[in-house]
């Protein structure tokens, strides 16, 4: 049971049975207040009837050319909301706004060790599209994949054809 | 901030020159970037953007009065090179002189009338400081030679803020239809083309409630064209306010059979249900659900058509709120049954969902509390468990806490031993998971069965308040370690842990559990209460001064960057944000528990050391806000214990709290001020302000105390009793305390000896009492010590200020001694009495510092124990884990005891050393 609405600045104050999962970061204000002022469209908060925020979706549209695409930037959903559907229901948001904007392709990056979200990802249509070595910092760093769902526009589905090697991070655009 | 400008690529000398300028700026290195500055300027001494960035190096290295006058000799010449001008605005907004960045910026549009970047950077600098007027007439200026939208959507929207901030409804009416006719031109042209352009156009319209446009626009082709696929959703609201229930009905039913599970469309289609039941002509449209039994069949029609895959909660629930909707008028039973059959269906279809309950609690707590109570049991057993079953997959776990929640909440309030046994039964639940390996939680993921340890904890909670015993928390934070030893990325146990640590007055145990949180930046803000507020009541200072020290920077920062993003709003035409950012930013500065940092920021180091100058803090925001998440522990106590006016309550007391707190600071930071060699005239102002301060807060003091007598309950998911409580209402008398010690200073800095004797005289009495007090409030019971921690801290704080001042007094004297001679005896009479009161005051203070040092020399010992180990032992779990939770009790007390002990010692060498 949801509601679906626009994430707003007054949700930081209330989102930590969310954030305060360890896979989920907590960044800067200015990161959520850019997201807000630049792409309001593609942050959308998940809220139980109760008012809890149960999760969230960020993301932007980027790219030129045949290049122009949805990124999902952040996808979380509180440890006392899962298995509910509702990540889904938040990536088909994504996925809509990013048809609305005429984007070619939806993209997201995952941690390869992340094996729920990969296959959650798989059901929902991504498929890996490359590798990112050591795109994620740590002790020691860890590769990301690339994964990628067409959107309509895409008709020959020419962006979800999977690459053969890994790329570098510098080399992702 | 990084200082290159985006776009700069002329590849020119210039460039070339420039580049290792901005490079040392950037790296921070700003003494190199002065001598490479002052480098290139050699060759070309005219050169405005290198003396820009020269004024900027300066700046930051401090010397903002040569920054100063480089930048206003570069003003004068009225630059319009972008170079120079973004280096000028970096240095003007570093040093918070936005207003001459608008004027810099005038300056060059004067000379190049046609620059459309130019113009665009003083429409930002406008944006920057608020001056919707000038932002207006710039964004107009701008699109009548460079004609694209976004610049007439500027002004359109610099219009509307200033209909939103006028308070003269006829300015503001005149204001919004000019906006709208803008908007309404601008479509007749057929001239609109973006999204967030229709969104404005509808801000307008809503700020003049014109639903019925709002509509017909929405309605309209252009709408769809710019939203596509929205129309029906962005209806909701409008033909609410219309009252068009028969519309908002269809829409809802429509939208709903397609999102069975969205509670913003629920919403409203009861709403027009109940409101078409109230409305007796009834009509022949069958389609409309205007009775209870229609709407009960459509949520029953969508149960039925959710497909074979997931079983949504939405209908469920639906069905459960018409249920509580019907209770208000009447008795829904005929048309749904009971409440609690209700609830108990609600509870066997999703049970296995932690949210189960929590989705039930606003129901539950409809349901009368004697049907309640005597079916209690009903929900611990409906799903064919009792408290002694022993599921063993994750999904039969889940369902049978869930059962025990749901049991929790419906039950009679019990007594101490009855929680204490429920709360060894799910302790035993526990271990016998970990016994059973079914604790299948990773470094990521929690587990179901973490639940049964959780849940002990709020038992082993109520139990402790009962009894007002700190046994049972011991029981339980022995427990919660083990939990978060097995799982570690469980919060619910980490912020359990962190509070039960508090309850027993054991800040720096808390702060063990409180880093392994990583809450940073605005988490500081909302969860502040929850741990860095709570360290400075229990003594624990320097952990205290470290967080309160993250909080005002996250504070300090979060300013600026506001400020940038009202710009990138504009940029990116996102307009119904700019207001939200606006107000998120004016909350932000306003923050109550902010204001209280900065003011415990500036009197606890007053305690830890002497010598240590004062941070005087702005001044305080008026309104306060409130930014604290108190929903971030879940509670599990019974509905008729939840009292809604907490939040509200809890933040009035904080901010009388803060309130006080803020005349002590004022007061200190006046008699600084005063504490110079001026003339009695040139004091003048500061000595009534004083005397206005100290008076102030003698009365708030006083209206406190009988405001905020009475003692407030303890509970484990909210606040504990505001600070406030203790302070106002302490044996100690603080009221007099601080307003005689502060006038002994005003006196001493006035020169009025007889006055600072008199207060003085007043003062030594009250200081010998309170040994009295002091010894009296030292409890053997560990239940009691975070009372008594926090007794102490107040008092301590005390000293902290009174010795503080007792240094000013002393740097008055000294000075009126050094301005005659060298020699005391040419001190007048009147002054040798003075010094002599100050000095007897002084003895007094050491004596009670002594005091302190033995209370605290012979802190008592508490017994730590608990029967985990035991208990583990005797199921045969040997999982080599061995329980902190002694060592870290033992350690934090310690830690507490020896800072105060060192404290304390150098307080009394600095009162020494007056003397």
């Amino acid at each position: 049971m949801t509601t679906i609405r626009p994430f707003t600045c007054e949700d930081m104050l209330y989102f930590n049975n969310v954030n305060l999962d360890p896979l989920t970061e907590t960044y800067g204000l200015s990161f959520y207040t850019q997201y807000l002022a630049h792409w309001p469209e593609y942050f959308q908060v998940a809220e139980s009837p109760s008012g809890e925020i149960m999760g969230y979706i960020m993301g932007k549209a980027e790219g030129h050319g045949e290049n122009w695409h949805g990124h999902v930037t952040a996808l979380t959903v509180s440890p006392d909301y899962r298995r509910l559907g509702l990540a889904a229901t938040l990536m088909n948001i994504l996925e809509e706004v990013s048809e609305k904007k005429k984007a070619y392709f939806v993209d997201l990056f995952v941690r390869v060790s992340n094996k729920v979200a990969i296959n959650m990802y798989k059901n929902l249509g991504y498929i890996v599209y490359r590798t990112v070595l050591e795109y994620y910092s740590g002790d020691p760093d860890e590769d990301a994949y690339d994964m990628r769902k067409a959107c309509s526009r895409d008709i020959s589905k020419k962006s979800v054809i999977p690459l053969a090697h890994p790329v570098r991070p510098e080399d992702v655009d | 901030m990084a200082v290159r400008p985006q776009n700069m690529h002329d590849g020119g000398i210039v460039e070339r020159r420039l580049r290792p300028i901005y490079d040392w700026l950037d790296n921070g290195n700003n003494k190199k970037a002065l001598q490479e500055a002052e480098k290139v300027l050699k060759k070309s001494p005219s050169l405005q953007a290198a003396r820009a960035l020269k004024a900027l190096a300066l700046f930051r290295l401090g010397k903002g009065a040569e920054a100063q006058s480089v930048l206003e000799a570069l003003a004068q010449e009225k630059p319009c090179d972008d170079t120079t001008l973004q280096a000028m605005t970096i240095s003007y907004r570093e040093s918070q002189q936005f207003h001459k960045v608008c004027a810099l910026y005038e300056a060059a549009v004067k000379v190049e009338p046609t620059s459309e970047e130019l113009y665009s950077h003083l429409f930002m600098s406008y944006v920057r400081v608020g001056d919707f007027r000038s932002q207006q007439r710039v964004a107009m200026a701008l699109y009548k030679f460079a004609p694209k939208n976004p610049y007439y959507f500027w002004a359109v929207m610099s219009i509307v803020l200033q209909a939103k901030t006028t308070d003269d409804p006829t300015k503001k009416g005149i204001l919004l239809t000019l906006a709208q006719r803008m908007v309404d031109n601008f479509i007749s042209e057929n001239k609109m083309e973006a999204e967030q352009e229709a969104r404005l156009y509808v801000m307008i319209l809503e700020l003049q409630e014109k639903w019925t446009d709002i509509l017909r626009f929405i309605e309209g082709p252009l709408y769809s064209q710019l939203v596509p696929g929205s129309t029906a959703q962005a209806s909701i609201p409008y033909l609410k306010k219309l009252g068009d229930w028969r519309r908002l009905n269809l829409v809802c039913k429509e939208l709903l059979f397609d999102n069975q599970d969205r509670w913003d469309y629920y919403l409203p289609y009861l709403d027009s249900v109940f409101k078409l039941m109230d409305n007796t002509d009834s009509d022949n449209d069958s389609s409309v659900d205007d009775t209870a039994e229609k709407c009960h069949e459509f949520i029953c029609q969508l149960v039925e058509s959710m497909s074979s895959g997931r079983t949504l909660r939405g209908p469920y629930l639906a069905r459960l709120e018409l249920w509580k909707r019907l209770s208000v008028h009447g008795d829904p039973t005929s048309l749904l049954g009971s409440g609690v059959a209700l609830c108990i269906q609600y509870l066997r279809v999703f049970a296995n969902k932690p949210c189960a309950v929590p989705d039930l609690k606003p129901y539950l707590a409809i349901i009368p509390q004697k049907e309640r109570e005597e079916h209690c049991r009903d929900f611990l057993t409906c799903l064919g468990f009792d408290e002694n079953s022993e599921p063993e997959s994750p999904d039969d776990i889940q369902r049978h806490i869930s059962c025990l929640c749901a049991w929790q909440l419906t039950s009679p309030v019990r007594t101490g031993e009855e929680y204490l046994m429920i709360a060894s039964l799910l302790r035993y639940q526990y271990l016998r998971c970990v016994n059973k390996k079914l604790i299948t939680a990773t470094l990521t993921e929690f587990c179901a069965a973490d639940g049964y340890g959780t849940l002990a904890a709020h038992f082993y909670f109520y139990a402790a308040v009962q009894q007002q015993s700190a046994t049972p928390i011991l029981e339980a934070l022995s427990l919660l370690e083990l939990v978060l030893h097995n799982s570690p990325s469980n919060f619910h146990a980490k912020l359990l842990l962190i509070t039960l640590y508090h309850v027993l007055g054991n800040g720096p145990a808390a702060d063990s559990v409180y880093r392994r949180l990583e809450a940073k930046h605005v988490q500081l803000l909302s969860l502040g209460w929850i741990h860095a507020a709570r360290l400075a009541p229990g003594l624990a200072h320097t952990r205290a001064l470290r967080l309160l020290a993250d909080t005002h920077a996250f504070h300090k920062h979060h300013g600026k960057d506001c400020m940038e993003h009202l710009t990138y709003a504009y940029k990116y035409g996102t307009f119904e944000k700019l207001l939200e950012l606006r107000e998120w930013g004016a909350r932000l500065e306003a923050c109550a528990w902010c204001s209280l940092a900065g003011r415990e920021r500036a009197l606890l180091p007053l305690l830890a050391g002497p010598t240590a100058p004062m941070h005087a803090p702005h001044p305080l925001p008026d309104p306060l806000t409130d930014n604290r998440d108190l929903n971030a522990i879940v509670s599990w106590e019974q509905p008729q214990y939840i009292d809604p006016g907490m939040k509200e309550r809890s933040f009035e007391h904080d901010v009388a709290y803060l309130r006080l707190k803020d005349g002590i600071v004022s007061c200190i930071a006046l008699c600084i001020e005063c504490a110079d060699n001026r003339s009695l005239e040139e004091k003048k102002v500061q000595l009534d302000e004083m005397q206005t301060c100290i008076e102030a807060f003698s009365s708030a003091m006083e209206k406190c105390k009988e405001k905020y007598s009475g003692k407030q309950r303890l509970c484990l998911t909210t606040p504990f009793p505001s600070r406030i409580i203790a302070f106002v209402n302490s044996p100690v008398p603080y009221r007099e305390l601080y307003v005689l010690m502060v006038s002994v200073v005003r006196a001493v800095c006035a020169g009025d000896g007889p006055a600072s004797r008199d207060r003085g005289a007043s003062l030594r009495p009250l200081l010998a009492d309170s040994r009295e007090h002091l010894a009296a409030a030292v409890h053997t019971d560990l239940w009691a010590q975070r009372e008594t921690l926090e007794f102490f801290s107040n008092y301590l704080e005390f000293i902290g200020v009174i010795t503080f001042l007792l240094g000013v007094c002393h740097e008055v004297t000294a000075q009126n001694n050094t301005k005659k001679s060298k020699r005391k005896t040419n001190q007048s009479p009147d002054q040798i009495l003075t010094t002599q009161m100050l000095s007897v005051l002084n003895d007094d203070v050491q004596e009670i510092v002594a005091f302190l040092e033995e209370i605290f020399e012979n802190w008592p010992n508490f017994d730590y124990n608990n029967s985990l180990e035991e208990q583990m032992t005797e199921l045969d779990i040997n999982n080599k884990y061995q329980c902190p939770v002694k060592q870290k009790l033992k350690e934090g007390i310690q830690e507490i005891v020896t800072e105060v002990k060192t404290m304390l010692k150098k307080k009394s060498k600095y009162l020494k050393s007056l003397q």
